[in-house]
């Protein structure tokens, strides 16, 4: 099919990647590949121009989230994880009920500082589980536990963004 | 950003062609330029010995006011269509940028805003009458251009190679294309579009190796628009854009008018000729506060004094609806506003004190002011062209846009199904699986949507078509591939996939006319202030589906073995449940409908479970199921 992800920019597949890196090279090849450089190629050019571009647009998103790349990272072995499967993970699952409601709580309260305070935990709990993935990444016996935090990242993700509608309807 | 059309190619050919004493010689400057095609005010600038400015006109004014009047023999472009306006309103066209690439329902709705008398044409365009008969938005536009080439090849002393003009980054398609029309009408040849936010910040050099996070805030007489910007190394990715299209400099006239009402205890009740004066007073007052601390304000017999802190005071609420579209811009760039290491003022409203003191405040840093905030874009654009012409060396910008509104289908129960968010970066292609609603379904509708509210009534149709030919099978057994994608000019093009059978369909979606800032404006504020009822509608339709489906389901089950499955009492049963389903489905109690279809499930249980053993038998016996269903 396509190119990996990882080749597309250089890299070799890893979860701990030089973001900085990346983004300049995106740029660099977002030159190279945008269409307004194929304006006078022929239609067939122009279509793989376009295909390349949104292409390098999709890996470049990808890349760029942790959740994401770790979701990639996993594919990449051939077996793709069930995005909606049953999570064996009850500990986790009680703690972000907890999180769910403590968020509802804020709502109630519109307590703006409340909410800055959670987006801190939130963002430090986000930055421990990638410590955490990329610390089991590199070991290929962990790999159960690799699947469970990448679950784990996209349920933090998943609540970043419910962080992120709160605040839109408390600035109303 | 723009992609040269194949007909820019064969125009430049063309001129090559037919004048070739027009090819530059070495060292001889091309001559290009900067347009700014605003809706109340637009101007021509130019890159001249090193320095880069607006180009004036005879009586040395650089800002040429965006109004076309037609008399019988004549045309009159700028100040004079203005000063005619009043007299002459049918005659005198002002703000035709808000008619570009719009169709004539879409122009209706503004009607009443406007006095002009509309007509349809051959197209989807609407047409003004004139004294000089139809008019369509874009030739009065390219009236305006026509101004400004004119007065720029005077002023530069020969013929332009090109202009590059600026359109709000908002801008759709097909607004996009009609403002290229009316620069080839005007005979000018388009080397690029470039988005106004972008052309701010080139116009600050911000494109030359800065690196970082810019804002450019752009409060102009009628709209706001603010951009989140992110460059590096003349490459500009667009975060996110948002904005309030209905909120301006006029507003502050108006805060400024009411007061006078209410100062003065006149009666707000005022004659059009009234009403008039009162915002021109009040629009002076408003002027002069920016350099003054008060001004006496007079109206008729009444005068008073207005305080620059009364005036803040008077603009605070709209003030703070701008700060709060800038908030959350920089929410949907999923940043901090601190990361904001720029930010850019455009707009003659950018003038007022209290303007740069409050954006000031809210990204912690000063606003750049250095250029006329009036001229920033021209100014931009002009640079730009220079480039693009071919008299500097160096890279050229390239602009990485983003989708202003979302891009999804229609799933079942009129839910909109979000395939591309707002804010993605294009060109994008996205692809989602779909599957069939019903036993045997050969074709599906496939409806496109944009906008951010969850159902489809809420959002904007931009089109519809058929995928036919797939393979009969169980309902939830074939997989619908539909993808999207979008070119870096914005277009979306959508193709639908049987893939068992590669069955395919696809449409190129080209408005005829696109959505208007207004109404993107619109869909985004509807959808943060319906979000909670939307979740409520969307989880009620998800009931209703799952009712519809079940029913459809036991209804076809019951069809086929009913009769041989079943006995009389376990019949009855089935239902009398699959009436009160009905009947629940058809209220808007969520829980109740749920609970019926789990009670629904559970007496067709045994029913489902005869079903299933039946067939097995049949295949054990080797017979075909169509055989026993006969």
């Amino acid at each position: 099919m396509s190119t990996c992800h990882f080749a597309l920019f250089d890299l070799q597949p890893a979860f701990v990647i030089d973001l900085e890196g990346l983004a300049a090279r995106y740029r660099e090849l977002a030159r190279e590949t945008h269409p307004d450089r194929f304006a006078d190629a022929p239609a067939r050019e122009q279509r793989q121009a376009l295909e390349r571009a949104a292409q390098l647009n999709d890996a470049y998103q990808t890349l760029k989230s942790p959740s994401r790349r770790a979701l990639y990272l996993l594919s990449l072995g051939g077996r793709v994880l069930p995005l909606e499967a049953t999570v064996q993970d009850p500990a986790f699952l009680l703690q972000q009920m907890e999180l769910r409601e403590e968020l509802e709580e804020l709502q109630d309260s519109a307590d703006l500082a409340g909410v800055a305070a959670f987006k801190r935990r939130l963002k430090s709990a986000q930055a421990g589980l990638e410590q955490g993935f990329a610390a089991c990444w590199d070991n290929g016996a962990e790999r159960e536990q690799a699947e469970r935090l990448a679950r784990r990242m996209q349920f933090l993700d998943k609540l970043a963004l419910e962080v992120r509608e709160l605040e839109e309807r408390l600035d109303d | 950003m723009f992609r040269g059309t194949p007909d820019t190619a064969k125009i430049m050919a063309l001129l090559q062609i037919a004048e070739p004493g027009q090819s530059p010689q070495p060292h001889q400057r091309r001559l290009a330029v900067g347009i700014d095609l605003g809706t109340t005010n637009s101007l021509v600038a130019a890159v001249r010995s090193g320095r880069t400015a607006p180009l004036p006109d005879a009586q040395g004014r650089v800002i040429l006011p965006s109004a076309v009047r037609y008399l019988a023999d004549a045309i009159e472009v700028g100040h004079a269509a203005v000063a005619a306006a009043a007299g002459d309103p049918l005659n005198s066209i002002i703000s035709v940028k808000r008619l570009m690439g719009r169709g004539l329902a879409d122009v209706k709705q503004l009607g009443q805003q406007l006095p002009y008398r509309f007509a349809a044409g051959d197209s989807q365009m609407p047409f003004i009458e004139t004294v000089q008969g139809p008019k369509s938005p874009v030739e009065v536009s390219a009236d305006i251009l026509r101004t400004l080439r004119e007065r720029a090849e005077a002023t530069l002393g020969g013929e332009l190679v090109g202009a590059v003009i600026t359109v709000p980054a908002y801008f759709d398609d097909a607004q996009r294309q009609a403002t290229k029309d009316a620069a080839r009408l005007a005979g000018l040849n388009v080397l690029r579009l470039l988005n106004e936010p972008t052309a701010a910040a080139v116009a600050y050099g911000l494109d030359k190796g800065a690196e970082g996070v810019i804002a450019i805030y752009d409060l102009g007489g009628g709209t706001f628009d603010i951009s989140i910007l992110r460059l590096s190394r003349g490459v500009f990715e667009v975060m996110a854009t948002g904005g309030d299209s209905a909120l301006g400099g006029d507003d502050f006239d108006h805060a400024i008018a009411g007061w006078i009402i209410e100062q003065a205890g006149i009666s707000a009740d005022l004659d059009p000729g009234a009403q008039r004066q009162l915002l021109q007073t009040a629009c002076a007052a408003k002027e002069a506060l920016t350099d003054a601390e008060r001004v006496t304000v007079r109206h008729g017999d009444w005068s008073g004094e207005l305080s620059r802190a009364q005036f803040d005071a008077l603009i605070e609420p709209l003030l703070a609806r701008s700060l709060k579209a800038c908030r959350r811009a920089v929410r949907d760039a999923g940043i901090e506003l601190d990361e904001v290491e720029a930010v850019v003022m455009v707009g003659g409203s950018t003038r007022v004190p209290r303007v740069r003191t409050a954006v000031g405040e809210l990204f912690g840093r000063t606003p750049l002011t250095d250029i006329d905030p009036d001229e920033v874009v021209a100014i931009g654009a002009a640079i730009q062209a220079d480039t693009l012409a071919g008299n500097k060396q160096g890279e050229e910008l390239l602009l990485l846009d983003v989708i202003p509104l979302s891009l999804g289908l229609e799933t079942m129960g009129g839910l909109m199904e979000k395939v591309i968010a707002r804010n993605t970066t294009i060109p994008v292609a996205r692809g989602q699986e779909f599957t069939t609603y019903k036993d045997g379904q050969t074709a599906m509708m496939i409806h496109v949507l944009q906008g951010e509210r969850e159902l489809v009534s809420d959002c904007r149709s931009l089109a519809r078509f058929e995928l036919r030919g797939i393979p009969p099978m169980v309902a939830g057994a074939a997989k619908i591939r539909v993808t999207f994608q979008v070119d870096a000019d914005g277009l979306l093009g959508v193709t639908a996939r049987e893939l068992g059978s590669g069955v395919e369909a696809s449409i190129q979606v080209k408005p005829s006319y696109g959505l208007s800032d207004e109404e993107i404006a619109r869909m985004l504020q509807d959808s943060f202030a319906h979000a909670g009822d939307d979740k409520h509608a969307r989880a009620l339709r998800e009931q209703q589906v799952e009712a519809e489906r079940l029913l459809e389901a036991v209804q076809a089950a019951l069809a086929v073995d009913g009769e041989r499955l079943l006995d009389a009492d376990e019949r009855m049963v089935i239902d009398h449940e699959m009436q009160v389903l009905r009947e629940r489905a058809a209220g808007s109690d969520t829980a109740a409908i749920e609970q019926q279809v789990r009670r629904l499930s559970q007496v067709t249980d045994a029913f489902a479970a005869r079903r299933m053993d039946a067939s097995v038998k049949a295949a054990l016996a080797g017979r075909q199921l169509n055989e026993i269903e006969e």
